[in-house]
């Protein structure tokens, strides 16, 4: 190249183009340096230095008990052969960058474009094997899920509940047939079911195999066509199902609601007959039958009460964050504020302070709030209020720096005071971008109070995470609709409202 | 009588936008500022009213210094200037009657007119504003609805609400087409005929000041440069407007005062009429 063409940009690279590459694999980025491309160089190494420095500490912590390097690589490619990839990727990333100088330091009209792609594409590959990607999990396991989330998804059975009533009907059984037993006499209401056993004596079943007396058993003014269980109590009230070879024993009533069965006296060890040589035991007939028409279960009325704390949270704390955020607004405006330099450092301050508190999340807001005031929707409220007041001083703040100067000027050359200036000038322009805000501030408050709860700031979210925690997500399916429906809901009125005044 | 002596006025930044500028504006005048933009002719009109506290100087109304009020002296002095503005400033999502009203506030009481009540005389001056401004039948929209022209016609009408002695208008006309700044112009020029109002407004073309003006300064760099009565300013020579414009202004409209000298009486004549 001749001194005459050569601008400043075009200066020859320091070291021949062959050198560059060399040094560029023993540093990458050193032969750019060289090559008098001095910040690519640097990008370029701490790019690499970066990708290198993980890809370290992903296999070594993939491969945590292996001791020495080898054994560790080994180990951690066997468990996660996406390093394995990314190792691939890294010295591909190392070779280009290297041909990439020597390209550079010869002048070459060169395309990085494949060079950056490398850098995204191990950064990418990176974020993939941290953030643990795998959507193999996600087809399997989501498949296995899908009777739960079908729960969550359609939760209605659980809205509500049908009553339902325990039917028994007991007969006493004298162990052993004895003259002299005291039985007291049973007294059956009309209506009532009942059980009669023949005989109403007879001997236990013996451990050794011997089966015990066999008793007939009838029942009556039973539930028709339902299910059935007998069930034995002792002499002492214990009581245990009746089994035979086994399996509990169970017997379907007929269209009339009677029964008729044998049954054999089981095996058990007899507890003191208390001297006088004979036990009373009962045998039950017991039935779980639905009674009269279903009614909304708890979990449902439970929800609708939460919504309905919830959405008078979002409200409450919306009320108080506009009361006080619009004097913390109109000193937070600089060009309301611009007059000396006291007005100015409270501007400063102020602001400050705002965004300091709007960086906070509620959901930290409501765990300190709790701290204060204790679990509840007061906690909640407290939260949101301390945030809508910083979120709405704000937007509040910008509205009023953002309005048109020539009316206040215009209506302050006509002779006004200070507070008719404001009046007529200053709120006719503030109030549509008011508005607007405040609703966007409720819409936001109602959203975050249903979460607000998971913490314990009160509202639907309490309900929701002990469902989740209890795994019933029936019930969780339950308040994920009601709070649906409650956004859904806002979102249309709030939207409605804003039409109305903006 | 409005005097203006020695103003200056430095910004914070250490814009000089005034310096030293004095005239005087006889009662009745109507009197023509012309400049370039940022000549400083915003300035001076806001100075006048002190919208703008100027850094030094007087200004003498009717021999009370402007520049020494405060407070409601101020405002009180405020209520008898009228001012109309290059982009109307009007409230936009307020009502034409409403804007209206506002020029009365300098009068109402405080709370009686935060809280609309205005008196009956007020609604029929407003009335009557309203209909010398031809505007009866916009009263009730929202001044955004209005085109620029009805817009400017609020403007005045709102100014007529102060019963002013004097309308100070900053390139009144800038905003609106030809047709329209000659209309907002002789509802200025009937002001200052039949109410004796005094005018003092800024203006970019020189054949509207050689229209209605009657008499006209001209600043450059915040300093006069030029002053003329009527006569003057027909006959305003190259030298002249470039004295103000600068060297590499045009002249475009309006009378040569070359050509005038050439046949005086004639050219005259025809501008006047």
């Amino acid at each position: 190249m001749s001194e005459k063409v050569q601008t400043v940009e075009e200066k020859p690279s320091l070291v021949p183009p062959v050198l560059a590459g060399l040094l560029s694999l023993v540093v990458p980025g050193l032969g750019h340096m060289l090559a008098r491309q001095f910040r690519k160089g640097l990008v370029l190494l701490l790019v690499f230095l970066s990708a290198a420095g993980l890809w370290i500490w992903r296999v070594s912590d993939a491969a945590r008990r292996e001791v020495g390097f080898t054994a560790m690589f080994k180990k951690a490619i066997q468990l996660q052969p996406i390093l394995l990839i990314i190792l691939v990727v890294l010295v591909l990333l190392y070779l280009l960058i290297a041909y990439d100088a020597y390209k550079t330091a010869a002048k070459a009209k060169s395309n990085s474009f494949l060079l950056w792609v490398f850098v995204l594409a191990s950064f990418f590959i990176l974020g993939w094997q941290i953030g643990e990607i795998r959507p193999d999990v996600l087809v399997r396991d989501g498949k296995n899920s899908l009777p739960l989330l079908m729960r969550v998804l359609w939760p209605w059975e659980k809205a509500l509940y049908y009553p339902e009533e325990l039917l028994i009907g007991s007969a006493d059984v004298v162990i052993p047939c004895t003259e002299n037993a005291e039985v007291p006499p049973r007294v059956v209401e009309e209506g009532d079911p009942y059980v009669t056993v023949t005989p109403n004596c007879g001997d236990l079943s013996e451990i050794a195999g011997a089966e015990g007396t066999k008793l007939r058993m009838v029942g009556s003014n039973f539930a028709p066509n339902d299910e059935t269980e007998i069930w034995w109590v002792d002499q002492v009230r214990n009581e245990f199902r009746y089994r035979y070879g086994g399996e509990y024993v169970k017997i379907v009533t007929d269209e009339n609601g009677s029964f008729e069965m044998d049954v054999i006296i089981p095996y058990r060890v007899i507890p003191t007959t208390g001297g006088k040589g004979y036990a009373v035991w009962q045998v039950e007939a017991r039935q779980v039958a639905s009674v009269g028409e279903p009614v909304l279960s708890e979990e449902l009325k439970l929800s609708v009460e939460k919504m309905i704390e919830t959405i008078f949270l979002g409200m409450m704390s919306t009320v108080f964050g506009v009361i006080l955020s619009i004097p913390v607004s109109f000193i937070a405006s600089r060009n309301l504020m611009s007059a000396n330099w006291l007005t100015k450092t409270i501007y400063m301050v102020v602001r400050t302070i705002l965004n300091i508190i709007r960086s906070i999340e509620s959901l930290v807001w409501a765990v300190i709030a709790i701290i204060a005031v204790g679990l509840g929707p007061f906690a909640g409220i407290l939260a949101l209020t301390v945030h809508s007041i910083a979120a709405l001083g704000k937007l509040y703040s910008e509205a009023i720096e953002s309005i048109d100067h020539g009316p206040v000027e215009a209506i302050q050359a006509t002779g006004a005071n200070w507070l008719q200036t404001v009046w007529y000038a200053v709120i006719p322009q503030i109030v549509p971008p008011f508005v607007s805000f405040t609703i966007y501030r409720w819409d936001i408050n109602v959203r975050m109070s249903t979460v607000i709860g998971m913490v314990g700031g009160g509202g639907i979210g309490y309900l929701l995470i002990q469902w989740i925690r209890l795994l019933d997500y029936r019930s969780a399916g339950i308040a994920i609709w009601f709070i649906a429906f409650t956004v859904a809901i806002l979102d249309y009125v709030s939207s409605e409202i804003r039409n109305r005044f903006v | 009588m409005l005097e203006i002596r020695n103003l200056t006025k430095i910004y914070d930044d250490g814009t000089v936008a005034l310096h030293n500028v004095s005239f005087t504006v006889p009662d009745g005048e109507f009197l023509v500022v012309i400049g370039l933009s940022g000549s400083g002719k915003s300035t001076l009109l806001r100075c006048i009213n002190r919208l703008i506290d100027p850094t030094e100087g007087q200004i003498l109304w009717d021999g009370v210094d402007i520049t020494a009020l405060q407070g409601d002296d101020l405002r009180r002095m405020r209520r008898k200037i009228g001012m109309v503005f290059q982009q109307f400033n009007l409230v936009k999502r307020s009502t034409v009657m409403t804007n209206v009203m506002a020029g009365r506030l300098g009068y109402a009481p405080t709370w009686r007119s935060i809280t609309n009540q205005f008196d009956e005389a007020d609604r029929k001056r407003a009335q009557s504003a309203l209909k010398r401004m031809g505007i009866t039948d916009q009263a009730n929209k929202r001044a955004d609805e209005l085109s620029g022209g009805q817009q400017q016609r609020v403007g005045i009408a709102r100014t007529l609400m102060q019963e002013p002695k004097l309308i100070l208008a900053d390139e009144p006309v800038a905003s609106l087409d030809p047709v329209l700044a000659h209309s907002i112009l002789q509802h200025l020029e009937s002001l200052n005929r039949e109410d004796g109002i005094t005018i003092v407004c800024s203006l970019h073309y020189l054949d509207l000041v050689q229209r209605y003006s009657t008499s006209v300064i001209g600043l450059r760099d915040g300093q006069v440069v030029y002053q003329g009565n009527k006569k003057q300013i027909l006959r305003m020579t190259d030298a002249e407007f470039k004295s103000i414009y600068g060297e590499e202004a045009e002249r475009m409209g309006g009378i040569s005062g070359d050509l005038a000298a050439d046949d005086e009486d004639s050219a005259g004549e025809e501008a006047t009429e």
